[in-house]
């Protein structure tokens, strides 16, 4: 009561690591909603109470004045707590939307069972509105995320991702621990994928011209 | 007389650089990804930028098909890499600046209207979808008075669950030329009386903030 479970859903939301979600807590969430419905009825019960002894409800300042006001401030608090767990989450899902990919089903499945549906919609709905503008302004924001420093890159395939990958100049068999040199434009939407993977790292040749970037396909959330 | 004399080829020169469509743009990047609000859209010289790209393409083909020499290629090629990049940061920074302050951009007129058509309907797509989320997961569930996503509850005076973004942050800027306390906000003449030329300076965002609409300082 009086916010406290609303207080333990906020925390819930913080302990996870920055940028990383948590499966939706829908028992934590519901109960915090079902708090919010007893102190809407308590409210109600006493402004109820004050308008049959007829005293001015606006007005007075007893104790069932003050009782309200608690029980209002605390639903107020339960509403702010509800509406930052859905908006923390909301904003790490905007972010996938400009680090993983636009499409919901290049997601891994990590990441998928932690979303709530109406999440999952929500990540659908953001990604066309990108999409849209994109097309609009006639430019793929999507790549070159990092300043570009070479032209070409030498990478290598850390997961098999099969044969015939078309590439903007030639089509490329990507099979495991094979080494390619690759257009930066193209390597970068799978490169993108490195920062979610805590395990990702930049090897810089010896020799010294270009950077080795490794590809990943896995991730650990 | 001669160090005067290079001084002003110096500015001179560097006038001319400066008035190149991509220092522009490097610019309106460089004050766009350091300032805390959104700043005006500069559609002219998006435009410009676009269309210059794609001739650099074009001759990049031509170049190709000519088999010229690779080196000079991949040094276009290089070039134009780097101002994409500019262009396709400096849309990609506003983007992320009006999705983290959705409902503020869309309340005040003032910052709608420095955005691009596009980035005006991207954001009322985004706050019709952002709202039903919300409205999906949360407001539906709370009792009637408190169902507003911009106000705690009815009964409050103004939109207190909109953040604003904060206009106190410290930044860092230089001064195109020297100016004087006219420049600035008569509000903050305590504060701030002049600034160099060239000197940077490590100031609260909202003081310089009308001199850099006006052009006159740089965010770094």
């Amino acid at each position: 009561m009086y916010a406290r479970k609303g207080y333990e859903l906020v925390k819930d939301l913080a302990n996870g690591e920055k940028g990383q979600l948590q499966p939706f807590n829908e028992d934590l969430f519901n109960q915090v909603v079902d708090q919010c419905t007893q102190h809407y009825l308590e409210l109600q019960a006493l402004i109820r109470k004050m308008q049959e002894e007829s005293v001015d409800v606006r007005e007075t300042r007893n104790s069932d004045h003050y009782g309200a006001l608690i029980h209002h401030l605390s639903l107020i608090r339960n509403k702010r707590c509800l509406m930052a767990y859905v908006h923390s989450r909301a904003e790490v899902i905007q972010n996938f939307a400009w680090k993983v990919g636009l499409e919901l089903l290049e997601l891994p499945e990590e990441i998928q069972e932690k979303l709530s549906p109406s999440e999952k919609n929500y990540f659908g709905k953001h990604s066309s509105a990108l999409q849209s503008y994109m097309a609009e302004v006639g430019i793929d924001l999507n790549v070159d995320m990092v300043p570009p420093k070479d032209p070409y890159i030498k990478v290598r395939v850390l997961d098999d991702m099969g044969e015939g990958i078309l590439l903007s100049d030639k089509t490329a068999n990507l099979a495991l621990h094979s080494m390619h040199f690759l257009k930066r434009t193209d390597a970068e939407q799978y490169i993108a994928r490195v920062g979610l993977d805590g395990r990702a790292y930049r090897m810089t040749l010896k020799q010294g011209v270009s950077q080795t970037i490794s590809m990943t396909m896995e991730f650990q959330m | 007389m001669a160090t005067e004399e290079s001084a002003s080829v110096m500015d001179d020169y560097e006038m001319l650089i400066s008035t190149t469509d991509v220092e522009l743009l490097k610019r309106a990047w460089r004050n766009e990804k350091a300032a805390p609000e959104i700043l005006q859209f500069e559609s002219s010289l998006v435009q410009r930028i676009k269309e210059q790209i794609e001739l650099a393409e074009q001759n990049e083909e031509i170049f190709e098909a000519n088999n010229i020499e690779p080196l000079t290629v991949s040094l276009y090629q290089m070039d134009l890499d780097r101002t994409q990049f500019l262009l396709r940061s400096y849309l990609r920074v506003r983007l992320q600046k009006i999705e983290k302050y959705l409902f503020y951009v869309l309340k005040t007129d003032e910052y709608l209207n420095r955005l691009s058509k596009q980035e005006q309907m991207f954001a009322r797509r985004c706050t019709d979808d952002l709202g039903s989320h919300l409205d999906e997961t949360v407001l539906a569930k709370l009792p009637d008075n408190y169902r507003s996503i911009l106000k705690q509850s009815i009964t409050s005076e103004e939109d207190d669950m909109v953040p604003a973004p904060r206009l106190d942050t410290f930044v860092i800027c230089k001064a195109n030329q020297y100016l004087s306390g006219l420049d600035f906000e008569p509000d903050y003449s305590m504060e701030i009386t002049e600034m160099e030329r060239d000197l940077l300076t490590f100031v609260c965002y909202k003081f310089v903030k009308k001199p850099l609409e006006n052009g006159k300082i740089d965010l770094v």
